[in-house]
């Protein structure tokens, strides 16, 4: 240690009166320090602190000139500036100083003297050991940006924001809900002085959101925090409103709503439309809806429907507006409403508390009442006509969904149909018992009245080829010729006479002209072409008729619907058989021979592929077959000099996002490119071709389309909520689908009529009811309809907002104990029985019941018993007291008593009145005659044992001073629970890194001294996030942050200590390592030294790269290894 | 997997029944009981009032032998299971008197490490077993059976091992798979005054008052309870609160295990039906007569 | 009841002061039990107890007097006799008292100091029943009634013969007490407990932790 000799230390041993001379023997520890290397004079003194104190160190510094100086004492929280200053005034750089706490953690805990003394000698070594290896350094000046940040917007930070703005600095004012006034906003009547919280509170949030200097980000949350006092950037996430400021809080939209929801500012006591402002003084005074994820119907559906918002619509009984919002998606309702496979009812989430919605009915009554109402919305008109023409081949969903699109485009489209009639599959597939033709013609007619011309007998490949509609000067072609070629059997004797094709068979049906079927008819396949020529076979005369499926009922690909009525109808299904060879006599069938077959691996559909099972064979007697085992498109029009690519299926190949096919202009969908798919699936390509067309005309590229397609969703199981409000999904209560009637058997098996009659007014409500309403807002976009300034918008996304402060309060303010934890107050299991919160909305003259005090049977109560100390004073929940209950519970015996001529009985422990006037209203409560009883509630139980007589309720106690047990009897119970930190406070500790007591409150720098701020530089607290308080004291705290952040604005710069890290260039080897792991990109590395280098203004001394630099190259200011290394070797007695 | 049974004294006498169903229930479930050998009386709480080394080794004793048999020791009656859990405690956070009771032990070459857990067979059937499965071996559902579980004391406090302490469930949860219905019940965990019914009688009978005429005003079809104490009190005294409190109650007081059994397909014998004072009537033999 | 007071300032007379040291010391052995200091009077435990109303002193003043140096009234209470050891209130105290155990306690002493009514019930009734287990390693429900009735209230008996019957009948009184193997073993083994109980480990008395005061600041003058 020869370097050491020549410096000179000086070392103070304090008493601190007893505090550290009754448990540490510093006469000791001054000789013990005297004896140690480098120390020039070792002394002890009563008070270091005090001014004789700090003149012994001066005068020492002078005379013998030490130039090192360590104080044995308290903690330098405490003192260590006091020390700094001292060594200054004697031009000693405060650096050289260290100090040596011997006190919190040395003779306050100890209780024997000899191990406080020598915990209190190696201390004291340590700082010796340690200080003579400081350096003398120089403090850093930083600028403080005079921006402030204030987290939460209840009382406290409404104080703040208000002087801090008034000083003329900028403020920022970040609330997580949608209003300022937190907590605060919520009371009736503040205690002691009575005096109206909102008359006092709203004049605040006013003149927040008028202030200039204050910018109000409600509905906000932090995301991240960076930098240090005086230069903070804080990431803002501003959640969207859909509910831009133009809105003038008309509230129209609240009445066109159809969604209700539990208000939780009315603590869930009563309901709320989705869209809504939380109370009428609301600040910002603007709407907003409350959403969450989209419904999994809409999701999920090709044409993206707004299901739940017509659901919702008839729940309500608003059926024209539902059919208004029907037709806005979808251009063929009628059709959806009796064919659609509806993919959104096998993802409705209802389907996880008993069955899912009738989805499709639901619809078909929609617009079934549309006609018989003659609601039917007038043909839209397109604002500007496009004169492109346009050519679709193939009239069937997929070609008339695209005109339909067109023409609401602008455009006139030419529909160009192979057969006599329009409605491709729609009319040639779809028996007519299922899709009666009058509606479909009057769908056709619907979109023909909008511009489309629809031409028939016109066959693509026969009748012309696509090179003569390029020079009949179309500009763009939409083939959606579908699949209508069934597949053969590739058995023997399938040509044989009375061997029949579904589609064909169904096709020449639909046309009228009636087909020969024999008496005992088969039909092979699983699909609905199957199930259909079945029912239809049965139609046309067929005694018996059977299928003929190769798996099992599981794989069947027909809608189940479909496949019980044809049950009901007599069809016969067998299962796991399939034909291998037709029989035949005279070349007419006369029966099929068939084989068993067994499942065996999933082959690429998912479904298992099935064997035969050897040695099964055996023969069935049928005089007619009907093969619909699948069909695939026709694709021999493909003449002429545009060869279209053609896929192994024979479809047509496209590029699946923009639906364009090889050839410049030609666009394709529907079966024809999917092979047999579905209605829905058709009509969402044909949608999506007439944007792509249309993009494609106007030389935009094909790329953001806004037409919807199917969405895979997310997995979801029980545990998920369809929203935030709704209840467990095993609580949700059962309620059956509702059944559609239906036509007599009989009716049914001679004709085809509409078998399915549809719901009435009645039942589709009903069945709308069961909606839970996933997402809260369906989107049903009736607010956007009635809003004169048009200030809705449902697109609107969340935001990201970056700012920079110098100073960061956080007043995010207190949450309450959920009183269902004390299962034995009863509260959840007995009705009135309130937290203090409820009460204060019940006698809240805005409130549930508008201020009157009654029971939920409506009658007034004839006593209230109101019970202190819920939760608080308790191990088992908190061991705090939540310090406001006593009084706001006088308050509220006071009101009860203003109001009711209801006995009120306060049940306390002790009666905590501390703050200015609380005694006296205490006694003005107590001459208002109410009964206080001083005595911890043990349970409340109903009077009367059985829950069937609905009894009043018995509070059981011990009152302790008449030292009796009783049992009183009220009729309502008021519950003070406890006040306790919000629920994220823990999140927002890491955020802004600051600490929290063990209560789980945010944990001041020194709880007497220094209340406001917290061991962070730069970032203060204040009101209840700190710990429980009234509002006066939540309000003097905030006062007291606001000028203690004044302070350092109007400072304008702030010292920091200068531990900034440096690279020693010797040492770095020039690995870069810490140039990445450098949370404030300090360090940077220099191309042409080869080294890295800290820039010391941006440098926060972290230490991330001390530790991890492999050479030791990298060093930090006053921490510097060799310091630390001695200090701990002094500790170890080394 | 086997269990160590501890019967107690009580299933030897009074509640010989519960003994009876307890075993019936555990072996048709394939669990195996193996009472332990020459198992003593586990002191009981009027003993805990006297010496309490004394006490502290007669429990001790059991668990002693326990831990050399090896396993968790099942015990129905719920003060010996309260007691032996107690002393379990007791032991473990006072080494002296752990000291001083292995001292003791030493006389019959004994000791003991704190390695015994003590059960309640409440807890092994609900959660080692699992409802789901008891309720897949159930051959008489419950249906239309109105039940008012009663838990007591001492099986739930003062630890609350395995149910909440206030508002306990185990058995609700059990019945209610078993098809049964649990009437609305709020004195479930309500004391029925132990022995207070030998030594102030008056106060015992007041109590047991309180849970009949609970029972019966939700129209409950029988009480099903955990302790023989319990059981004794509430079965044996009917007549006598009847006439002192003027009301009429005449309800069966089943063990659990009892009415488990039974559900499972028991003879009422095999249920140890025979020796319920107010005997279970039709309702929930369901013509097993 | 007369509360003993403080004779001189801080000195409690002879007696209360060693039942004190013994009912501390008993207290120390519960798990839990120093939290007794903590009781803050607030009634949970009479308000749950479902026999508090019949006792003289509420299971709250239990401590209360304790406090104020009059563990003889407590110890001469009928509530700790009464106590039906159903843990009510040890479930409930906010701040974690064992309170029935502290009743044991209670009674533990009462009984060593022999301060209770003499023919007291449940006095008896225990030393019946230890007599018993004593004997044949197990309870014995008829005998322990039988000694019971004979040593406080004979007459009684007659009126409780139905009852007998009846249970006699349904099997539930067995005639001869069932006894364990080892029962010389336990003897021994209760023997040495007995010395055991007389060991009062030095220390074991609960000592009250000094506490050093943490004042506020001295500002500098």
């Amino acid at each position: 240690m020869s370097r050491d000799k020549n410096v000179k230390v000086g070392v103070y041993i304090c008493h601190c009166g007893f505090n550290i001379a009754q448990t540490v023997d510093v006469y000791e520890v001054t000789g013990f320090a005297s004896r140690l290397d480098c120390v020039a004079v070792a002394r002890e003194y009563k008070f270091m602190c005090s001014d004789p104190g700090q003149e012994l160190i001066i005068k020492d510094i002078k005379e013998m000139g030490l130039d090192r100086v360590v104080v044995a004492s308290c903690s330098p929280l405490m003192h260590e500036k006091t020390f700094r200053k001292a060594c200054e005034t004697a031009k000693l750089n405060r650096f050289l100083f260290q100090m040596s706490n011997i006190r919190e953690q040395c003779s306050w805990v100890h209780q024997k003297k000899e191990e406080a003394t020598e915990k209190a000698k190696a201390l004291v070594k340590a700082a010796v050991m340690r200080v003579v290896r400081q350096a003398p350094l120089d403090p850093v000046v930083v600028k403080v940006n005079p921006a402030t940040l204030i987290v939460g917007g209840g009382i406290a930070g409404i104080q703040a924001a208000l002087e801090i703005a008034d000083s003329g600095n900028k403020v920022y004012l970040v609330e997580r809900d949608s209003t300022i006034g937190g907590k605060m906003a919520k009371f009736d009547k503040t205690f002691p002085t009575l005096d109206c919280a909102a008359c006092i509170l709203t004049p605040k949030m006013v003149s927040v959101a008028q202030h200039e200097d204050i910018e109000l980000l409600s509905l906000s949350e932090i995301e991240d925090v960076q930098g240090f006092i005086g230069d903070f950037t804080v990431k803002v996430k501003k959640k969207a409103r859909y509910v831009s400021e133009k809105c003038t809080a008309c509230g129209e939209c609240v009445k066109a709503c159809p969604i209700l929801v539990p208000n939780s500012f009315e603590e869930n006591q009563v309901a709320r439309s989705a869209i809504y402002r939380t109370f009428p003084q609301a600040v910002p005074n603007t709407y907003l809806i409350d959403k969450e994820e989209r419904p999994p119907c809409r999701e999920t559906c090709p044409i993206g429907q707004e299901a739940a918002g017509y659901i919702a619509l008839v729940a309500k009984g608003r059926f024209a507006e539902a059919a208004r919002l029907i037709r806005r998606d979808n251009p063929l309702p009628f059709v959806c409403g009796r064919v659609c496979y509806h993919p959104c009812e096998s993802e409705c989430s209802r389907r996880f508390a008993d069955e899912p919605l009738a989805i499709k009915n639901i619809k078909r009554f929609v617009m079934d009442w549309e006609l018989k109402n003659k609601a039917l919305v007038e043909v839209p008109k397109a604002e500007k006509k496009k004169k492109e023409k346009i050519a679709i081949i193939g009239s069937g969903p997929s070609g008339l969904a695209c005109g339909h699109e067109l023409a609401l485009r602008g455009y006139s489209p030419v529909i160009f149909e192979k057969h006599e009639v329009a409605g491709g599959m729609l009319i040639l597939g779809i028996p007519e018992y299922r899709l009666p033709r009058e509606i479909l013609n009057m769908e056709i007619d619907f979109i023909k009245r909008m511009g489309v011309t629809i031409k028939t007998n016109m066959a693509l490949g026969k009748d012309f080829v696509i090179d003569d509609l390029f020079s009949q000067g179309f500009k763009a072609i939409y083939i959606a010729t579908g699949a209508h070629k069934s597949l053969k059997m590739a058995i023997p004797g399938e040509n044989l006479e009375g061997v029949l094709h579904g589609v064909d068979f169904l096709r020449d049906i639909n046309l009228g002209r009636p087909q020969p079927v024999g008496k005992r008819v088969a039909v092979v396949g699983g699909g609905n072409t199957a199930v259909d020529a079945a029912r239809t076979a049965l139609r046309c005369g067929a005694r018996e008729v059977t299928v003929l499926y190769r798996r099992t009922r599981k794989e069947m690909p027909a809608e189940e619907a479909e496949i019980l009525a044809a049950e009901e109808e007599g069809v016969a299904i067998q299962y796991l058989v399939a034909p291998v060879e037709v029989l035949g006599k005279e070349g007419k069938i006369c029966g099929v021979r068939c084989i068993r077959m067994e499942l065996g691996e999933p082959d690429s559909s998912g479904r298992r592929r099935p064997v035969p099972v050897e040695g099964s064979q055996h023969d069935l007697a049928f005089d007619t077959l009907l093969i619909a085992v699948s069909q695939e498109p026709v694709v021999d029009f493909l003449t002429g000099k545009f060869p279209l690519n053609v896929t192994k299926w024979s479809t047509l190949e496209v590029n699946p996002e923009t639906l364009e096919t090889n050839i410049r202009g030609v666009f394709a969908g529907g079966d024809v490119v999917l092979g047999p798919a579905t209605v829905i699936a058709a009509m969402s390509d044909g949608k999506r071709a007439a944007e792509a067309i249309d993009k494609y005309l106007n030389n935009e590229p094909l790329a953001d389309f806004t037409t919807p397609r199917a969405k895979k969703l997310a997995k979801r199981d029980e545990s998920f909520r369809p929203h935030r409000y709704a209840p467990a999904f095993k609580e949700t209560p059962r309620v059956p689908r509702t059944k559609m009637s239906e036509i007599s058997l009989e009716k049914r098996l001679k004709t085809f009529e509409e078998v399915e009659l549809g719901l009435t007014e009645e039942e589709a409500m009903k069945e709308a009811e069961r909606c839970l309403n996933c997402g809260i807002c369906v989107e049903c976009q009736e607010c956007v309809r009635v809003c004169e300034p048009k200030a809705i918008d449902h697109r609107m996304k969340d935001e990201i907002k970056e700012i920079k402060v110098g100073q960061i309060l956080l007043a995010t303010g207190y949450a309450t104990l959920n009183s269902k934890a004390l299962s034995l107050y009863g509260y959840g299991q007995f009705d009135n029985v309130y937290t203090s919160l409820e009460f204060e909305r019940i006698v809240s003259s805005t409130g549930s019941t508008q201020g009157r005090i009654v029971l939920k049977n409506g009658q007034e109560p004839r006593a209230i018993g109101i019970i202190h100390c819920v939760g608080s004073r308790d191990e088992k929940y908190h061991p705090y007291c939540s310090r406001v209950c006593c009084m706001y519970a006088l308050k509220f015996a006071h009101l009860i008593k203003d109001r009711t001529d209801a006995e009120v009985y306060e049940f306390y422990i002790d009666m905590r009145a501390f703050g200015k006037g609380y005694e006296e209203f205490y006694s003005r409560i107590l001459e208002e005659g109410v009964n206080v009883i001083r005595g911890k509630v043990a349970e409340v139980v109903q009077s009367g044992w059985s829950k069937k007589e609905e009894g009043t309720l018995l509070i059981r106690c011990e009152d302790t001073l008449i030292k009796k047990y009783r049992e009183i009897p009220v009729d309502m119970v008021v519950l003070c629970n406890a006040i306790e930190p919000q629920p994220d406070a823990g999140d927002i500790q890491r955020l802004f890194s600051i600490s929290r007591s063990p209560d789980g409150f945010f944990l001041e720098k020194h709880p007497k001294l220094d209340p406001t701020a917290t061991a962070t530089d730069g970032i203060y607290i204040a009101g209840c996030c700190q710990g429980p308080k009234d509002i006066p004291d939540s309000v003097a705290q905030a006062s007291s942050a606001a000028a203690r952040i004044l302070a350092y604005i109007s400072k304008g710069e702030i010292e920091i200590e200068p531990i900034q890290a440096y690279i020693d260039p010797e040492l770095c080897s020039g690995c870069r390592l810490c140039n990445d792991l450098c949370p404030y990109t300090a360090i940077k590395f220099s191309e042409d030294e080869g080294i890295s280098k800290v820039n010391e203004a941006l440098c926060k001394g972290c230490g991330t790269c001390v530790a991890a630099c492999p050479a030791a190259a990298s060093q930090q200011n006053h921490f510097r290894d060799e310091q630390i290394f001695a200090e701990i070797e002094g500790l170890l007695g080394g | 997997m086997s269990y160590l049974y501890y019967p107690g004294c009580s299933l030897e006498s009074s509640a010989k029944s519960y003994d009876v169903s307890t075993r019936w229930v555990f072996q048709s479930l394939g669990k195996e009981l193996v009472e332990l050998e020459d198992w003593n009386c586990c002191g009981a709480t009027m003993y805990m009032s006297t010496k309490e080394t004394i006490s502290l080794v007669f429990s001790a004793r059991n668990l002693a032998l326990a831990e050399r048999m090896g396993g968790d020791v099942v015990a129905p009656c719920s003060s010996c299971y309260t007691i032996l859990n107690k002393t379990n405690k007791i032991l473990k956070e006072n080494f002296i008197l752990k000291a001083k009771v292995n001292q003791s032990l030493k006389r019959e070459g004994l000791s003991y490490h704190l390695k015994v857990k003590a059960r309640h067979p409440l807890d092994v059937l609900v959660n080692d077993v699992g409802i789901d499965a008891i309720a897949s071996r159930a051959t008489h559902s419950l249906e239309g059976l109105n039940i008012a579980p009663y838990y007591g004391c001492q099986i739930v406090r003062p630890e609350g091992v395995f149910d909440d302490p206030e508002n306990p469930t185990a058995m609700d949860k059990l019945f209610e798979a078993l098809g049964g219905n649990n009437v609305y019940f709020p004195v479930k965990v309500r004391c029925c005054g132990g022995m207070l019914m030998t030594t102030f009688p008056e106060v015992a009978l007041k109590l047991n008052k309180e849970i009949l005429e609970c029972a019966v005003e939700n129209s409950a079809d029988c009480i099903v309870t955990t302790c023989p104490l319990c059981q004794i009190n509430l079965d044996a005294y009917q007549k006598k609160i009847s006439k002192k409190f003027k009301i009429k109650v005449h309800i069966p007081i089943l063990f659990f295990t009892q009415l488990l059994a039974l559900s499972m397909g028991s003879t009422p014998k095999e249920a140890g039906l025979g020796q319920n004072l107010v005997p279970a009537g039709e309702k929930i033999l369901g013509g097993r007569l | 009841m007369a509360v003993d007071v403080l004779k001189e300032p801080g000195i409690l007379d002879k007696k209360e002061s060693e039942l004190r040291a013994a009912f501390l010391y008993q207290v120390s052995n519960i798990p839990g039990g120093e939290k007794i200091k903590k009781c803050i009077q607030c009634g949970t435990c009479t308000g749950s107890c479902p026999v508090s109303y019949t006792m003289d002193i509420m299971p709250r003043e239990i401590i209360a007097l304790f406090r104020a140096g009059a563990m003889e009234s407590v110890l001469n209470s009928r509530t700790i006799w009464i106590c039906a050891s159903c843990y009510a209130c040890t479930v409930r105290c906010p701040v974690g008292i064992k309170v029935t155990d502290i009743l044991y306690a209670l009674k533990r002493m009462a009984m060593e100091k022999e301060l209770f009514p003499k023919r007291f019930p449940i006095f008896v009734l225990s030393k019946s029943f230890v007599f018993l287990i004593n004997r044949y390693g197990r309870s014995y429900e008829a005998g322990l009634l039988l000694l019971y009735y004979l040593r406080t209230n004979p007459l009684k008996l007659f009126s409780l013969l139905p009852l007998a019957y009846r249970l006699f009948r349904k099997g539930r009184i067995a005639p001869f007490p069932a006894r364990i193997k080892k029962r010389k073993e336990l003897s021994a083994i209760l023997t040495e407990a007995e010395v055991m109980e007389m060991i009062v480990p030095e220390g074991t008395y609960p000592v009250v932790p000094k506490r050093a005061v943490a004042p506020g600041m001295i500002k500098a003058s």
